[in-house]
């Protein structure tokens, strides 16, 4: 488990499961008249008894695909959801018991869901979360004006929410989640469906909130962006288990196969050209005056060389492959490794192997 | 809950149920204006039909000012009961918002249903006015200040009778997602029951006997007879004694399926 033992972690994970019944039906007119008389149930497990920590300060990125266990994690650690196994402590307390000592100084933020109320003006339902949550009128105007000046909303506190764009909505809704200044924030895709200069204003947000309020934040995204820009430390998620829990650095230098060298070209690329660039490396983008192509780690030098002879090269840049590559090849890689161990144990039962 | 939040919340919703101007104008017609009519009209037909002076105790002036004094009253019993708000929250999963607050939400949402109130209220005073003029009102109906304070305490436990009999009904939904059927059932056990439809007086004394233990009665027919000078204060007392018992009991069953519905509610839509 990462996460120092000896500072007070804020989040603490330990052992933790959840499993849902799914009710199954099967398809056609048949299979819903059936189904109003019986109906299969399966067993879904969501987590599979996952353990970790989180310090104060600490940005920590939630990776996976979907179905992966991310956003139940989060609900669990706040409290909206209860574990079937295991326990958890957020601040020293069990989320599901929903402490209100907790809940004062715990924030959740759903870029899928509305939590401001749709027919009120941004500003009314910030008056009535300094009611909710008992914030002194002086530091709830003081950090409204700051959060409000962050994110550059002056403008639109006054028009009802659900006039909002979904950019401004999301804008207000984090002002709305931190106004009671959280020392425990979850940011459940918080930039999904945002323009890029939106998710840019956000992730900025974010970096400045955690740097001058260092709560321990908890961040879900499918913008591999998000968790480079605003995470150290990622969790690695696949079919509900803990796969990889370190430094996100870490993830590149163990895992990360491929360099990208992006080469900007002075004329155009003519036809066998390109077909050489296809024999030293697999090119992943090209234009008039440019390429991209993906090498082997141990061959960078060898390829960065041959295209400054063949190619009219105006600059060259070698960079590391992205966060998400690896996130991908990594999950793609161990669901191969568990097929082939299946194929084995199957092969091994029938006398096969 | 703090008083300023709980008086916040009912302002807001106020504020909110007051902004739609369209919807109170149709609520408030329809609401009274045509269910008054469609009685009207039934037993004009009925009392001639029978060629009687009275049917369950009632002249026809009588059963008209019934009706109206029982849709007016319904409308501050039941507020937006109409509405499916506590399972829409757990279906669409809008819940998960006062899970995370540190608030109570069956106050947060006492708080929004008296503020729904509020337009309910309006339309109540300016038919009730209205309907204090125009109306013949029979010897038999006795309205004065002590029965009117003590229809209105009845109301204001029935209004929280009807509040808690969410719960338990809309509750389902952490279970069965779709419960807008059992309110259905429940609206109109309420409504025939409860002496909106027609007059209790009506059933048969067995009917009505055994009725008095159930809490319906005392949504609509006993809070009406109450305002006409009907009901002695020791019924008066009795009749809060009966409410009182089924707040506490509706309470506890709704406190016990909202326990068991956390545990399997899922949070759906994040």
């Amino acid at each position: 488990m990462s996460g120092k033992r000896g500072e007070e972690a804020m989040i603490e994970v330990e052992g933790l499961s959840k499993s849902f019944w799914v009710h199954q039906k099967a398809p056609g007119l048949m299979g819903s008249i059936r189904s109003l008389v019986r109906r299969e149930k399966i067993e879904k497990r969501a987590l599979q008894s996952i353990s970790f920590r989180v310090q104060e300060g600490e940005v920590v990125g939630l990776v996976g695909a979907n179905g992966a266990g991310k956003t139940t994690l989060v609900k669990i650690l706040a409290g909206i959801v209860h574990p079937s196994d295991g326990d958890a402590r957020v601040l020293g307390y069990r989320p599901w018991q929903r402490d209100d000592r907790l809940r004062r100084r715990m924030a959740l933020i759903m870029g899928q869901k509305a939590q401001l109320w749709w027919d009120l003006p941004a500003a009314d339902g910030f008056l009535l979360l300094r009611e909710i949550y008992q914030v002194p009128k002086e530091r709830f105007e003081e950090s409204l004006e700051r959060l409000v000046a962050l994110l550059g909303v002056e403008d639109q506190l006054q028009v009802q929410v659900r006039r909002l764009s979904l950019g401004e909505r999301m804008k207000m809704e984090l002002i709305a989640a931190l106004l009671h200044s959280p020392k425990v924030v979850y940011l459940d895709e918080p930039t999904i469906g945002l323009d890029l200069g939106a998710q840019r204003a956000i992730r900025e947000f974010i970096l400045a909130y955690q740097q001058t309020d260092r709560p321990a934040m908890l961040v879900t995204s499918h913008y591999m962006e998000d968790i480079e820009r605003l995470c150290e430390r990622i969790l690695i998620l696949r079919q509900g288990r803990l796969v990889y829990d370190g430094s996100r650095r870490q993830v590149t230098e163990r895992f990360a196969r491929y360099k990208l060298i992006k080469v900007l070209l002075r004329k155009p690329a003519e036809a066998d050209d390109l077909a050489y660039v296809d024999t030293i490396g697999r090119r992943l983008a090209h234009s008039e005056d440019q390429i991209q192509l993906e090498v082997e780690r141990n061959q960078v030098a060898s390829v960065a060389s041959a295209l400054m002879a063949r190619l009219s090269v105006v600059d060259l840049a070698i960079e590391e492959e992205p966060l998400g590559h690896i996130v991908e090849r990594l999950q793609r890689a161990q669901q191969e490794e568990e097929n082939e161990q299946m194929l084995f144990d199957v092969g091994m039962q029938s006398g096969i192997s | 809950m703090r008083a300023g939040l709980f008086t916040r919340v009912v302002s807001l919703e106020a504020r909110k149920q007051m902004s739609y101007r369209v919807d109170f104008w149709i609520n408030a017609v329809m609401g009274f204006v045509a269910e008054l009519t469609i009685a009207y009209f039934l037993w004009a037909a009925i009392f001639q039909a029978r060629g009687a002076d009275r049917i369950g105790g009632f002249t026809f002036e009588g059963m008209a000012l019934y009706y109206v004094a029982a849709i007016l009253l319904a409308k501050l019993v039941r507020g937006q009961s109409k509405d499916l708000t506590i399972a829409r929250d757990i279906y669409e999963g809008s819940l998960t918002r006062y899970l995370i607050y540190p608030c109570s939400y069956v106050l947060f949402k006492y708080a929004e249903h008296l503020g729904s109130l509020v337009p309910a209220l309006l339309q109540t005073l300016v038919f009730g006015v209205m309907a204090l003029f125009w109306m013949q009102i029979p010897g038999d109906v006795q309205i004065d200040s002590l029965s009117v304070a003590m229809a209105l305490t009845l109301v204001v436990v029935a209004n929280m009778l009807a509040f808690l009999l969410r719960f338990p009904i809309q509750g389902v939904a952490f279970w069965a997602d779709n419960v807008w059927s059992l309110n259905v059932m429940l609206r109109l056990a309420t409504e025939l029951l409860g002496g909106l439809l027609l007059p209790l007086s009506l059933f048969p004394p067995a009917a009505q006997a055994f009725l008095a233990w159930l809490p319906f009665p005392y949504f609509f027919y006993v809070p009406v007879q109450t305002l006409f000078g009907r009901v002695s204060v020791g019924e008066w007392l009795a009749a809060l004694g009966v409410m009182s018992v089924w707040c506490v009991v509706i309470g506890a069953i709704g406190a016990m399926v909202w326990r068991r519905g956390h545990r399997v509610y899922t949070g759906v839509g994040i």
